[in-house]
């Protein structure tokens, strides 16, 4: 019987060209739909490489306030640390976790090798303790990196594989183009996907900027403050670190979010064009859906007296119904074997840039989704199919 | 046409001359009513209708337009349900059979013939010759393939195995569509105005290939037609008027 279907197929290739054609499309846009929504999961899964929950982001504006900034902050950090209830304050700079800001750089090397593009952040020594970072190999910033000749640096993982392979990332020397600086690597974190929940896990490096640090702070720094709070802490809290702040910098304005309010709004952000290419697929299937539909039954009519004859001829009215899915069985399969010959380009031309595992995820969420979308759209017309009287049809040619 | 069964002369229909027809009964109707209704109007298509068709007869239906001679056809042949009524095959009653047993019946004990052939156009005369023993389990692609040939051959089409019906003129079409129920090897043929859309030679020669198949292979045929001539050629005419039997 199946050979039986592939020869009504090929001797209809003509007529079937177009449910093809359809199919082979509808399955690469579900492809490239999928690709997106499988890595956006795939990121989804992977740890963010901190945590953000008693986290309280604290943007400070001293206005028009420039006098001696550095010294009111490390004031202003210190009072805070003091406060009851705080647990850590961290300095950094404004490419807090879910902002939308973001600092990068390709700067890096290490011996001929050219670093990747890396996102760039400045840290003290406390952020550790305030976004709880998880330091898989060496340590994170303390004093001692305070006479260190080289500029201190801690990486996360994904940028000691990339750039030193299987090697020790610890003690390396990385250079810029130039030769002409030096950062010495004292840690590496597991991972920081600071961007948003579905952020990829990208190269990451931290350069230590502490108050203290004259040489590299100016007076004009936008102070943003990270703070972490004991669990349970509320307004009154907060409403007692603003006064604070406001006590000690004499007038600075202070605005407070959580990272959990930034991470809901960054969330939102991130999944309105998600959603929006959600709907264009959705929307899509069903017109495809609608297409494979109007096409089933229009054959179905137009095949009412073969119908009736292979009933005539033996046929059971499954049978008939067992045909005709069939046959919309090997045609998807033709349309989705020629979609999986696009489809594996992506992988071997390196499209989008995703690891492989996620293109052949996305390869088989299509090709099943596309053989549920023809089989539903199938069903109720081979049913039909097979409720024809044998005896009408025969009579109707 | 060098294999075509061997043509027989038409002859004269007589008692004493019962060609191959047996006294078993193989289809056997009693009582059968057909009665076609919608919300407004109700139409009696067969009226209590009995007929006995021996093994081996060839028994031709005539009567106009609309007095039931198809829709009997179509009882006899499992297509269609009676509204009351018994209808038995080979002596046994087929009217609880479940669609799947109804199935196996046509496709064991029945070949179809029509008048507007009903081939596949988008299947070669060998694939559409092979169809009724693709819903027959336990016949293979090989034994398919052979017993297709040999159906092919018998009616003298072995050279358009891999011709489409399109290409075939409207004799060689009912050809193929004889040889498909040839090659089912079935006991009875049921055969619908079989020369009705063809001119008087190739009717003649289409009628020829039926009377060879009841005399030398001993095939059970019911055939309705128009045409006076040729009813005559068969073992037994019945005459229809208005869905019931007057003759």
């Amino acid at each position: 019987m199946i050979r039986h279907l592939f020869t009504l197929i090929w001797n209809r290739k003509r007529s079937n060209f177009l449910l093809m054609a359809e199919i082979l499309l509808s399955f690469f846009v579900l492809f490239v739909v999928s690709v997106l929504l499988v890595s956006n999961y795939y990121n989804y899964r992977q740890p963010m490489g901190f945590s953000p929950d008693n986290v309280w982001e604290f943007d400070v504006d001293p206005g028009q306030d420039t006098t001696d900034r550095k010294a009111t902050l490390r004031l202003l950090v210190q009072e805070l640390q003091a406060t009851p209830g705080v647990a850590a304050v961290t300095w950094t700079s404004s490419n807090t976790p879910f902002s939308f800001s973001n600092m990068n750089t390709d700067q890096f090397r290490y011996k001929d090798k050219k670093a990747s593009l890396t996102e760039q952040y400045d840290a003290d020594d406390d952020m550790v303790r305030v976004l709880n970072q998880k330091v898989v190999a060496g340590r994170w910033f303390d004093h001692r990196d305070d006479a260190s000749t080289h500029h201190p640096v801690v990486i996360n993982q994904k940028f000691a594989e990339d750039m030193f392979g299987g090697e020790a990332a610890v003690g390396k020397v990385l250079t810029n183009d130039k030769h002409d600086e030096q950062w010495q690597v004292v840690g590496v974190i597991e991972a920081y996907r600071s961007g948003n929940d579905f952020a990829a896990n990208e190269p990451a490096i931290f350069n230590r900027r502490v108050l203290q640090d004259t040489a590299r702070v100016g007076n004009n720094e936008q102070p943003i403050l990270l703070v972490r709070v004991l669990p349970g802490s509320g307004a009154v809290l907060e409403q007692q670190l603003v006064r604070k702040i406001k006590q000690v910098t004499k007038g600075w304005d202070a605005n407070v979010n959580t990272l959990e309010e930034n991470r809901h709004d960054k969330m939102k952000f991130m999944l309105t064009p998600l959603i929006a290419l959600g709907l264009v697929g959705l929307f899509l299937i069903i017109n495809v859906a609608l297409g494979l539909f109007g096409v089933l039954w229009y054959n179905i009519n137009q095949r009412k007296s073969e119908i009736g004859l292979r009933r005539a001829l033996g046929a059971t009215s499954n049978g008939i119904s067992r045909q005709f899915l069939g046959e919309m069985f090997v045609v998807t399969t033709l349309g989705v074997v020629g979609g999986l010959v696009l489809a594996m380009q992506f992988p071997l031309l390196g499209v989008f840039g995703f690891a492989t595992p996620i293109y052949l995820t996305a390869m088989l969420l299509a090709t099943i989704l596309i053989f549920l979308l023809t089989a539903i759209c199938a069903f109720q017309p081979s049913r039909i199919a097979a409720a024809i009287q044998p005896a009408v049809s025969l009579r109707e040619e | 046409m060098e294999n075509m069964l061997t043509q027989t002369a038409a002859r004269p229909l007589t008692n004493d001359n019962p060609l191959t027809a047996t006294n078993q009964p193989v289809i056997q109707l009693r009582d059968i009513e057909k009665v076609y209704q919608t919300k407004t109007i109700e139409t009696v298509a067969l009226n209590r209708v009995n007929l006995t068709i021996n093994k081996g007869e060839f028994v031709s239906i005539m009567g106009p337009s609309g007095c039931g001679k198809s829709t009997l056809l179509s009882i006899i042949g499992l297509l269609d349900e009676p509204t009351s009524g018994v209808i038995e095959l080979d002596g046994r009653p087929v009217q609880s059979y479940s669609d799947k047993e109804l199935a196996y019946l046509r496709n064991q004990k029945i070949g179809f013939v029509f008048q507007s052939y009903h081939l596949i156009n988008d299947l070669s005369v060998l694939d559409n010759v092979e169809l009724p023993l693709l819903y027959r389990s336990g016949v293979g692609g090989k034994e398919r393939r052979e017993r297709a040939y040999a159906a092919l051959d018998k009616v003298g089409l072995s050279a358009r195995t891999n011709h489409f019906p399109s290409q075939l003129s409207g004799g060689q079409r009912q050809r193929v569509a004889i040889a498909r129920a040839l090659a089912g090897r079935p006991e009875i043929i049921l055969a619908d105005e079989p020369t009705g859309n063809l001119d008087s030679v190739m009717g003649e020669e289409i009628m020829d290939l039926l009377l060879s198949l009841n005399q030398q292979e001993g095939t059970t045929i019911v055939m309705v037609t128009h045409d006076e001539q040729q009813a005559h050629k068969t073992q037994r005419l019945i005459r229809f008027f208005d869905g019931s039997q007057v003759s």
